[in-house]
């Protein structure tokens, strides 16, 4: 079977499983809405200060909740030792990473777009104008969390303190990409220009293909016990 | 010469930072050997076989199956099947789809026929479509080895497999080894519990303290490996 063959199997059984279990998801979303509800009710803030703010509020709550479901992307792996199995099938280990980094990312967009309508609503936004540009701004920034993300969880997947460790070794490496899909959201949130969106949005493509082609040369090194 | 079956240890060793795990080992096990690795705990008898597995790269040395170095030709893992305590199965996944899964990932022809054939084996075929998490031990048991076994390796690695399996379940777990051998299959079988190996290896191997201290041709007598095994067993404990 091809490399993406085996990817999309990996995928297919991540997604069926979260579909019984939401295990996953159901955290990540009652996480998200929380942080926006007590930012909402922690500022009472207003036109300018509003879109200052927002921004960071929303990516910081998606990082954060991020943790939660890089934390539990090799969970049913770890439970009955089943990548064991994974990694005694044939073909580069590297397709389990990409199975596991596109699972990833389809989740992160999901808690995104579940999202929205409640930041929209706690933060005062009409989304309708700025909604194409915000959803690319998503896309990459969860490209960028997810290709640095998988790579970690995998490495910590096999420590005793993986809870701690995953977000000590994400944090700092995401910054570079949080800082720029924050100053891009803001830039769409103020109605600003496409040229003044573009250097942001092409970081984060640059970050996003860069982690994920590494995180695919280093995956087979880090998995091991 | 035919190498279908074969697995060659060339000075392989295993350190985990300061610890020597396993210490360099020589070893040739040919196609249809039946093989008993026995050892106290921390012995090294895991970590032999995830070498052997490919699991686990060596810190020294080579493994080669069937001719190829595993870290070199990854789809020479295809000759092998691991069945463990653990079952390598998901929870929330049915049997069929856990099957299917591996299937897709083993990238087998007519995986429909074979599911089929696979479950109808483990004599799964009413419960195939019910979440393994409701299964009991020895069904996932079944489930495990229909799953070790769906690509048809040609090395069987068996990690305590009958731990937690009642009377019936190791009994038909005995008699598909027995299968197994009989079509020419090499296995390795680690367990504490020596009676579950009899008439099943042909040959022991000791492991005491990451050194293969005992390789020794068995002719299947169970008093005969008790006295193979006890002196290493008993100095280890």
């Amino acid at each position: 079977m091809s490399f993406i063959g085996r990817a999309l199997a990996i995928l297919r059984k991540d997604l069926q499983a979260e579909w019984r279990t939401k295990e996953r998801l159901s955290p990540m979303v009652f996480f998200t809405l929380l942080v926006l509800l007590v930012f909402n009710f922690s500022f009472e803030l207003g036109g300018a200060a509003l879109r200052e703010i927002g921004p960071g509020v929303l990516w910081s709550s998606y990082v954060f909740a991020s943790l939660l479901g890089l934390g539990r992307s090799f969970a049913d792996e770890h439970e009955n030792d089943a990548l064991d199995a994974l990694l005694l099938a044939p073909g580069d280990h590297g397709a389990i990473y990409l199975g596991k980094m596109v699972g990833n990312l389809v989740f992160l967009l999901a808690i995104e777009l579940l999202s929205l309508p409640f930041f929209a609503l706690f933060f005062n936004l009409s989304l309708g104008f700025f909604l194409v540009p915000l959803l690319a701004v998503f896309v990459l920034g969860s490209a960028c969390l997810a290709s640095v993300g998988t790579l970690f969880a995998a490495m910590s997947n096999n420590m005793r303190l993986r809870e701690l460790l995953l977000p000590l070794l994400l944090l700092p490496m995401i910054l570079p990409a949080l800082i720029s899909c924050v100053a891009a959201t803001k830039i769409v949130l103020a109605n600003g220009h496409f040229t003044e969106l573009l250097p942001h949005m092409q970081m984060l493509g640059v970050y996003a293909v860069v982690f994920t082609v590494l995180s695919l040369m280093l995956f087979e090194y880090a998995i091991e016990e | 010469m035919d190498k279908d079956g074969e697995i060659v240890l060339t000075d392989a060793a295993k350190r985990f930072g300061a610890y020597t795990a396993l210490h360099p080992t020589n070893l040739v096990i040919s196609r249809g050997q039946a093989v008993l690795l026995v050892g106290a705990n921390g012995a090294g008898k895991s970590t032999l076989l995830r070498l052997v597995a490919g699991l686990s790269r060596p810190s020294d040395g080579k493994v080669q199956i069937n001719g190829h170095d595993l870290q070199d030709a990854p789809e020479a893992r295809s000759a092998i099947g691991l069945l463990s305590h653990q079952t390598l199965l998901y929870d929330e996944l049915t049997a069929r789809e856990n099957l299917r899964f591996f299937a897709q990932l083993y990238g087998l022809h007519n995986v429909q026929e074979r599911l089929d054939e696979a479950l109808a084996e483990a004599r799964l075929d009413d419960r195939q479509h019910h979440r393994v998490s409701s299964f009991s031990r020895g069904m996932k048991q079944r489930l495990a080895l229909a799953r070790a076994t769906l690509h048809r390796p040609s090395i069987l690695l068996l990690d305590e497999p009958f731990t937690g399996l009642d009377t019936g379940s190791a009994t038909a777990l005995r008699q598909f080894l027995h299968l197994f051998r009989g079509n020419g299959g090499t296995c390795i079988l680690v367990t504490h519990r020596l009676d579950e190996a009899d008439g099943l290896v042909d040959r022991l191997l000791v492991l005491e303290r990451g050194h293969l201290r005992l390789d020794q041709a068995l002719s299947s007598d169970l008093d005969q490996l008790y006295a193979h095994c006890a002196p290493y067993l008993d100095s280890a404990l």
